[in-house]
C-alpha cells in the first residue's frame, strides 16, 4: 500500500467548524475543516461515502430554538454516533473543506444546530463504499429523492469536475417544495428539463423537479420524469448510461425496476439504522441477491454499501 | 516497553497482559478494528458468536437507541463454522491478545460440533458458551435460564474443549443468577461471563408497533451497569469466590472507572461493548485508563483490585 493511501484510510477524526447556518425551514448546511491525516483522510472521500458523527456531547438549543414537533424528545439523550454524507468535499493544500447538508428530525441532529464557529467535532470516516463510474459511460442520470440530495450532490461535482465528457442530467423529487433540501431557491420550477436548481445548474447540470403535491416543477413521481426521459432518449446507447440514485426506499425501488427494465445499469445508496457504521453490530442489514440464484443474503449497508448495483438488492415482496 | 505497574491478571490459567477484552457481538472478528487501535493491546478478544451453520439473522430494523443505552435483535446473524475457520481464523492467528470464540447453537450438538471443530486450533485460548442470547427463537437464553440445561450443556462442550478455557456467559434476567452460576461451575466452566443484555421493548407509538423487527432486543449500555455490577458482585461473594471462578465482567463499561468498578466488585476482567460502537478504541483507552489509576492509587498490581469491595482502602 502507497504512503498516500494508507494515510487515507478511515479513522477517528476531528474537525473545526466553519460555519453552520440554516439553509430552509428545518434544513442546515455545517461547513467543516479537516487539517493534517484527517485532511489527507478525506481528501480520498468518494460521493456516497458516509461518516458517523459523535453528538452525545453538544448542547440543546434553547427552548424558543426548538421547533415544536420536537419539544418533546429534544432533551432525549443521544448515545450512538449518527450516520451523514458530505454535499461537497474539497481538498486544497492541507486543508479539506467539507459541507453537511443535514435535516432536523429529533434530538441529535437538534444538538447539530448549536455548533458554532471554531467549535470542534468528532466523527470516524470515511466510510462504506461510494459511487463507481464505470468505464465508458457518457450519461450520468442523477434521482434524488427529498434528503437523499447530498451525496447526489456530490457527485454530480465530482462527475463535472473529474468526468467533464460525460453528460449529467439530475431528476430532483419530494413529498412538497419545503421538504427539498436546497440552499437556493430558483424564482421558479419549470415543468420540464432545465437549469433551474442552482444547486446543479452551477455545475452544468441540467435538472427537473417533482413534487407529489405539485407545489413545484411536475407534479407525481420523480421516477415517471425519469421514465419520460429516457423514452425521449430512447436512441441513446443503454450501455454507455448510468442511474445513480439517492432517497426514500420505495423511490429506489422504482429506480431500479425502470433500471432494470432498460437494460441501464444504476446504482443506489441505500440507508438503514447503524449503531457503528464499521461492521461490528451487524444491525444495517441489507437484503441482497446472490448472483446465479435464488438466495437472498443479508449485507451490510455500511461495509458492503451503501452504495450497492441495483439489480442486487431485494426491494421486497414484489420486487421483480 | 516494559510496563511500570503490573497490569496482568491471572484468568483460568491464563496469564493475560491486561484485564480488558472486546465483548462478542461488539467487535466483529478483530480486522474491523484494526484501523482503529492495536488489538494487540486488548488483554483478551471475544468473537462473534459463531454457528454451525450461517445464520443470516433476524430482518431490519435491528437495533434502536435509548435514554442510555440501546436495544439490539441480531439474531445472531453470523458466518458460520466454515467460512469462519476459512477466512477469519487466519486473521485472529496473529493477534496476540487471549482469542476465544463465542459458540452459539440451536441445540447442543451444534454447540459441540463447533468446539470439537476448534479445539485444536492454536490460535484460539477458548470459547464463550453463549447461553444467554434472547433474540434467537430456539437455543440461546432458553439454555441460559434453566440451571439444569446450564449445567448439561457446560459440560458437553467442556468435554468437546480439550485444553481450552471454557467461560460461560450468563443471563442476567434469572431469579437467582447465583442458581445458573453454580449449574455452570457444575457442569465444568472454567470461568464466568455476566452478564448479557436484558431483554426489552420500544414501541413507536406512532404506528403503536414495536420499533424492532423482532419485537423484542436486548437492552445494553450504560443504562445496564448498576445492574450488571450488582450481579458480578453477588456470584462473586456467593460462588466465584469458593470454587475459585474468575469472571468476566461486562454490561454498560465505557470508561476506566466503569472497569474499576467491576474488578472490586469481583471481577478478574471486564469485557467492553456497546461503547465500542460509539468510540472503537474504547477498550485500548480503558487500558491506559487503568494506568493512570493505578499511578494515581499507588496500586503496583491491577489483580488486587479483584473482589476488594469490603477491604479497607
Amino acid at each position: 500500500m502507497t504512503q498516500e493511501r494508507a494515510s487515507r484510510k478511515k479513522g477517528s477524526h476531528t474537525a473545526t467548524v466553519l460555519s453552520n447556518v440554516q439553509a430552509g425551514e428545518c434544513f442546515w448546511k455545517l461547513r467543516l475543516r479537516f487539517d493534517g491525516e484527517a485532511a489527507k483522510a478525506f481528501a480520498g472521500f468518494t460521493p456516497g461515502q458516509f461518516v458517523q458523527f459523535d453528538v452525545s456531547d453538544l448542547a440543546i438549543p434553547s427552548t424558543d430554538s426548538i421547533p415544536t414537533a420536537l419539544l418533546d424528545g429534544a432533551r432525549r439523550s443521544v448515545l450512538l454516533r449518527r450516520p451523514f454524507s458530505f454535499s461537497d468535499v474539497t481538498a486544497d493544500g492541507d486543508t479539506t473543506t467539507a459541507d453537511l447538508l443535514y435535516c432536523i428530525v429529533g434530538p441529535a441532529s437538534l444538538r447539530m444546530t448549536t455548533l458554532r464557529e471554531g467549535d470542534t467535532t468528532h466523527l470516524i470516516g470515511p466510510l462504506g463504499n461510494g459511487f463507481a463510474v464505470p468505464e465508458g459511460k457518457r450519461t450520468a442520470l442523477l434521482v434524488v429523492g427529498g434528503m437523499g440530495l447530498p451525496p447526489i450532490r456530490c457527485l454530480a461535482k465530482s462527475l463535472s469536475v473529474e468526468h467533464p465528457d460525460i453528460t449529467a442530467v439530475a431528476f430532483i423529487g419530494s413529498r412538497t417544495v419545503n421538504a427539498l433540501p436546497l440552499e437556493e431557491r430558483p424564482a421558479r420550477f419549470d415543468e420540464g428539463l432545465s437549469l433551474s436548481v442552482p444547486t446543479f445548474a452551477t455545475l452544468g447540470i441540467a435538472s427537473m423537479v417533482a413534487t407529489d403535491d405539485g407545489s413545484a416543477g411536475h407534479r407525481g413521481p420523480v421516477t415517471k420524469c425519469l421514465s419520460h426521459w429516457l423514452q425521449e432518449n430512447a436512441d441513446r446507447p443503454r450501455e454507455e448510461t448510468v442511474v445513480y440514485a439517492c432517497g426514500p426506499e420505495r423511490m429506489l425501488a422504482a429506480v431500479a425496476r425502470i433500471a432494470n427494465e432498460t437494460d441501464i445499469d444504476c446504482q443506489v445508496s441505500m440507508e438503514r439504522r447503524m449503531a457503528c457504521g464499521i461492521g461490528l453490530c451487524q444491525s444495517c442489514a441489507v437484503e441482497c441477491r446472490v448472483a446465479g440464484s435464488d438466495e437472498i443474503i443479508y449485507k451490510l449497508c455500511c461495509q458492503d454499501g451503501p452504495v450497492f448495483d441495483a439489480r442486487e438488492v431485494f426491494f421486497g415482496a414484489d420486487d421483480a | 516497553m516494559t510496563e511500570r505497574f503490573d497490569m496482568s491478571v491471572e484468568f483460568a490459567g491464563l496469564t493475560l497482559a491486561n484485564p480488558v477484552f472486546t465483548a462478542s457481538g461488539t467487535c466483529g472478528y478483530a480486522d474491523e478494528l484494526a484501523d482503529f487501535m492495536d488489538v494487540d493491546a486488548l488483554g483478551g478478544f471475544i468473537t462473534k458468536s459463531i454457528t454451525l451453520k450461517p445464520r443470516k439473522g433476524n430482518p431490519t430494523p435491528r437495533i434502536v437507541e435509548t435514554d442510555a443505552g440501546m436495544l439490539n435483535a441480531i439474531g445472531l446473524a453470523n458466518v458460520g463454522l466454515e467460512r469462519f475457520v476459512a477466512e477469519k481464523l487466519p486473521v485472529i492467528a496473529h493477534m496476540k491478545s487471549a482469542v476465544f470464540v463465542n459458540v452459539a447453537g440451536t441445540t447442543i450438538e451444534e454447540y459441540v460440533a463447533v468446539v470439537e471443530r476448534l479445539a485444536d486450533e492454536k490460535a484460539l485460548a477458548g470459547f464463550e458458551l453463549n447461553i444467554s442470547c434472547p433474540n434467537v427463537k430456539r437455543g440461546g437464553i432458553s439454555f441460559g435460564t434453566d440451571p439444569t440445561q446450564v449445567e448439561e450443556i457446560t459440560r458437553a462442550v467442556k468435554k468437546a474443549c480439550g485444553s481450552k478455557v471454557l467461560i460461560v456467559k450468563l443471563a442476567p434476567a434469572v431469579t437467582d443468577i447465583s442458581v445458573t452460576a453454580r449449574a455452570a461451575v457444575a457442569g465444568g466452566a472454567d470461568a464466568l461471563s455476566l452478564i448479557n443484555t436484558f431483554t426489552a421493548m420500544v414501541i413507536d407509538i406512532e404506528t403503536r408497533r414495536p420499533v424492532l423487527a423482532n419485537r423484542t432486543g436486548g437492552l445494553s449500555g450504560p443504562a445496564i451497569k448498576p445492574v450488571a455490577v450488582y450481579l458480578v458482585n453477588k456470584v462473586y461473594r456467593e460462588v466465584a469466590r469458593e470454587a475459585g471462578i474468575p469472571l468476566l465482567g461486562l454490561g454498560g463499561i465505557r470508561t476506566a472507572a466503569d472497569a474499576i468498578e467491576f474488578l472490586i466488585a469481583g471481577a478478574t476482567a471486564v469485557a467492553v461493548g456497546t461503547a465500542s460502537f460509539v468510540e472503537p478504541d474504547c477498550a485500548v483507552q480503558i487500558v491506559a485508563g487503568l494506568r493512570d489509576y493505578c499511578d494515581r492509587k499507588k496500586i503496583n498490581r491491577l489483580a488486587e483490585l479483584t473482589g476488594s469491595l469490603d477491604r479497607p482502602v
